[in-house]
């Protein structure tokens, strides 16, 4: 399926329309610290925050994974693509998104968004490098992210397969907020609070800071994971 | 013996059939009549809505009218397998048998899985409280670190060796290197390697594998029409111990081993101290160190030291899963016990390539069914 | 297991106390047992904290120990207490173990004595 995205918005609609359109964000934004994760492996994935323009290789990197039903990869393929390529054509407000590159390559893709200074929305877990705990890592850093950088007081978290839900919502220890319908769908909405994140926080979200600069320089760039990274186990 | 992974394509015949025709051409008797074939699995009925599978696989190779049947003794059933094969070629009733493990578990949820297997538990004693595999190792593992010594470090540092020499082993469900620091010590591991039954993590853990593995048996004075290396079955031992650990004389005593390790050394008029290498069933790290000592390996209680010692690396005095072992080669269920003999084969005859033993003689294997309450041993030796 | 006496069974030919109920004795494969009642009072040979806990059961992590009773027979059992060591002291109790496939299952489970 070739997908050619080449430039940013729309020129062919006039700014009017645009500016009726379009959403970016509305909430103070901050840059997410970059970090290290020491893997398994014993090799040291970087997480950084993705930038808009990467976003048509960040889809390229997705579109394998829309036709592999096993684990649900597809569902949360096709709704990570729509959600990035959302966030790519200014049609999703306020979505940020973080990559893990391991070995220069992108291990793996989160992304959220928030609905208001308060509240984030958990969007999407993708782990293209497989049997390291990639996504383990980053879902903590996404919500890291939210809380520690964005100041958000709770995050809403659902899952569609149920490795996710043991994985996300069991290990976390969240609880279901009732009444709210998560955006995805309107699937029920787990909550991680501030209390939650602080208790959790010492033994899910890890990683070392600052990163040294010849390896965030390197980070810079990255080449979409091989195929058979994800065919593994 | 198929690669070990996951083969969503593939069904549960298809790849004991791959397996049994691979070892079937290694062995130049493709065009041959076997007398009989005994198909190992221990979920085909619950798993892949299969049973008699040795049936099923006589027929899939084209083999009738040979004998068949299915062989069961939970993990053990790979190694059960062979050795019915070679009590069948010994007391005179058949020439040559093909002996083929499989499984195929990992289209299945992972709690099914685990529930499955805690079914060979004792039900009334300890399944109904809620009693799990990795529980019992759990439990084994505490013991004997309040016993021996061992320790975190050491449940990590089998994991370790296994997987580098599993990074060696083209047939290897998990190829990837690990390091100790990356499931031990550093403040990462704490999600790398999450705590399954404290003190048993993720990465001491065995993981669900799909596969098949086959030998081709003969009776002595058939071997040489196969080929020139025969691997020569030279001892064989079986043992069972009370099948609840709470009924253990010792709970920190593998007796069961003890025994059939026994009998296997003495049928092969060898000792531990002869063996060049072996392969011992990892489902859980703490069982390859338990199993080290029980077996005969090291003194009860030392085998972590010996570990830690790097005396059971690839390059050390005493190998031990120079395949990588259930933890990183994989374990599908019903194949394991035949992988092991396998192993040893590719070993002794020189042909294991980048993990080869040096100058490897003599072998032991040992297949455990249950929680070590079912023990298959076998010693292996060079013609 | 509707029996909620914390109770084994002693072999009347060999004198050897099997836990649960049994057709023969382990020891001697006799077939005549007496109750023999295992008292308040047994200690935890060893336990582990399980956290990844089979359906039907609500806690989380579950704790499971082997326990000695009267030096003669060993029980396996879900144990109340968080905080546990081997030697600790602890005593049965009868109550909701679990479900299985929605039905309530009843049995003995173990608490720590002060």
């Amino acid at each position: 399926m070739a997908f050619e995205v080449t430039q940013c918005g729309d020129r062919s609609m006039s700014e009017d329309i645009e500016s009726i359109l379009g959403v970016d964000w509305d909430i103070p934004k901050k840059p997410y610290p970059p970090k290290t994760i020491l893997l398994p492996t014993g090799e040291r994935m970087v997480v950084r925050e993705a930038a808009r323009e990467e976003v048509p290789k960040l889809l390229q990197a997705i579109t394998p994974l829309l036709t592999v039903s096993r684990d649900f990869y597809d569902i949360v393929a096709a709704r990570q693509y729509a959600e990035l390529l959302g966030w790519y054509r200014r049609r999703v407000r306020n979505e940020f998104c973080l990559i893990g590159i391991v070995d220069g390559k992108l291990a793996g893709i989160v992304n959220s968004r928030a609905y208001d200074q308060k509240t984030h929305v958990s969007y999407h877990t993708t782990a293209l490098k497989r049997g390291a705990r990639v996504g383990a890592h980053l879902f903590a850093a996404k919500h890291e992210h939210s809380m520690e950088t964005l100041g958000a007081e709770e995050i809403l978290v659902t899952a569609e397969s149920p490795i996710g839900f043991r994985r996300w919502i069991v290990e976390w220890g969240l609880q279901v907020r009732t009444g709210v319908q998560h955006e995805l769908g309107g699937a029920k909405s787990w909550v991680i609070t501030r209390d939650i994140y602080q208790k959790v926080k010492p033994r899910l979200v890890m990683g070392s800071r600052p990163v040294p600069d010849d390896v965030l320089k390197k980070a810079a760039t990255f080449e979409n994971a091989p195929l058979d990274w994800v065919s593994q186990q | 013996m198929t690669k070990f992974g996951r083969h969503d394509d593939k069904t549960l015949l298809s790849l004991m059939t791959e397996s049994s025709i691979k070892a079937l051409e290694d062995a130049g008797a493709s065009d041959r009549n076997i007398d009989a074939v005994y198909a190992a699995s221990m979920l085909a009925g619950e798993l892949n809505h299969q049973v008699a599978v040795g049936s099923a696989l006589v027929d899939q190779l084209a083999l009738i009218p040979a004998a068949a049947e299915r062989v069961e003794n939970g993990p053990a059933s790979g190694g059960s397998a062979v050795k019915n094969a070679y009590c069948a070629i010994a007391c005179g009733l058949y020439d040559t048998v093909l002996v083929t493990g499989g499984e195929k578990m990992r289209h299945v949820p992972g709690e099914v899985i685990t529930d499955y297997i805690a079914t060979m538990t004792n039900i009334e004693a300890e399944y109904v409280h809620g009693v799990t595999l990795p529980s019992l190792a759990g439990m084994l593992a505490r013991l004997y670190m309040e016993k021996y010594g061992v320790t975190e470090e050491d449940l990590a540092r089998v994991a370790v060796k296994n997987h580098l020499n599993g990074s060696k082993n083209p047939y290897a469900h998990i190829q990837q290197p690990v390091t100790l620091e990356g499931i031990y010590g550093s403040p990462e591991a704490e999600v790398n390697n999450p705590i399954i039954s404290d003190p048993i993590r993720m990465y001491h853990c065995c993981p669900v594998t799909d596969g098949a593995a086959s030998v081709l048996l003969a009776a002595t004075e058939k071997a040489k029409e196969f080929t020139d290396t025969p691997i020569r079955i030279a001892g064989v031992g079986q043992a069972t111990d009370r099948m609840a650990v709470q009924d253990r004389k010792d709970p920190a005593v593998l007796e069961a081993l003890r025994v059939s390790a026994a009998q296997a050394f003495k049928m092969s008029k060898r000792t531990p101290r002869d063996m060049s290498f072996a392969e011992l069933h990892d489902a859980f790290t703490i069982l390859e160190i338990v199993e080290s000592e029980d077996a005969g390996f090291f003194e009860k209680g030392t085998g972590h030291k010996a570990l830690r010692d790097g005396v059971t690396a690839l390059d050390g005095k005493f190998p031990i899963n120079p395949s990588g072992g259930l933890k990183a080669r994989g374990h599908p269920v019903g194949a394991t016990g035949v992988a092991q003999i396998v192993e040893m084969t590719w070993q002794l005859r020189g042909e294991a390539d980048k993990r080869q033993v040096e100058n490897a003689q003599r072998a032991f294997s040992c297949n455990l069914g249950g929680f070590a309450n079912n023990i298959v041993a076998f010693v292996l030796e060079r013609s | 297991m509707a029996e909620n006496r914390f109770v084994g069974f002693k072999c009347k030919k060999c004198g050897a106390v099997a836990y649960p109920k049994r057709f023969l004795c382990p020891s001697c494969k006799g077939k005549d047992f007496e109750e023999y009642p295992l008292g308040n009072e047994g200690k935890i040979v060893t336990f582990t904290k399980l956290w990844t806990v089979p359906e039907g059961i609500e806690q989380l992590p579950l704790t499971l120990a082997i326990v000695e009773f009267d030096g003669k027979v060993r029980v396996t059992g879900q144990v109340l207490s968080e905080e546990i060591k081997i030697g600790d002291r602890v005593r049965p109790v009868w109550g909701h173990i679990r479900k299985i496939r929605g039905k309530d299952i009843e049995g003995f489970r173990f608490e720590r004595l002060a």
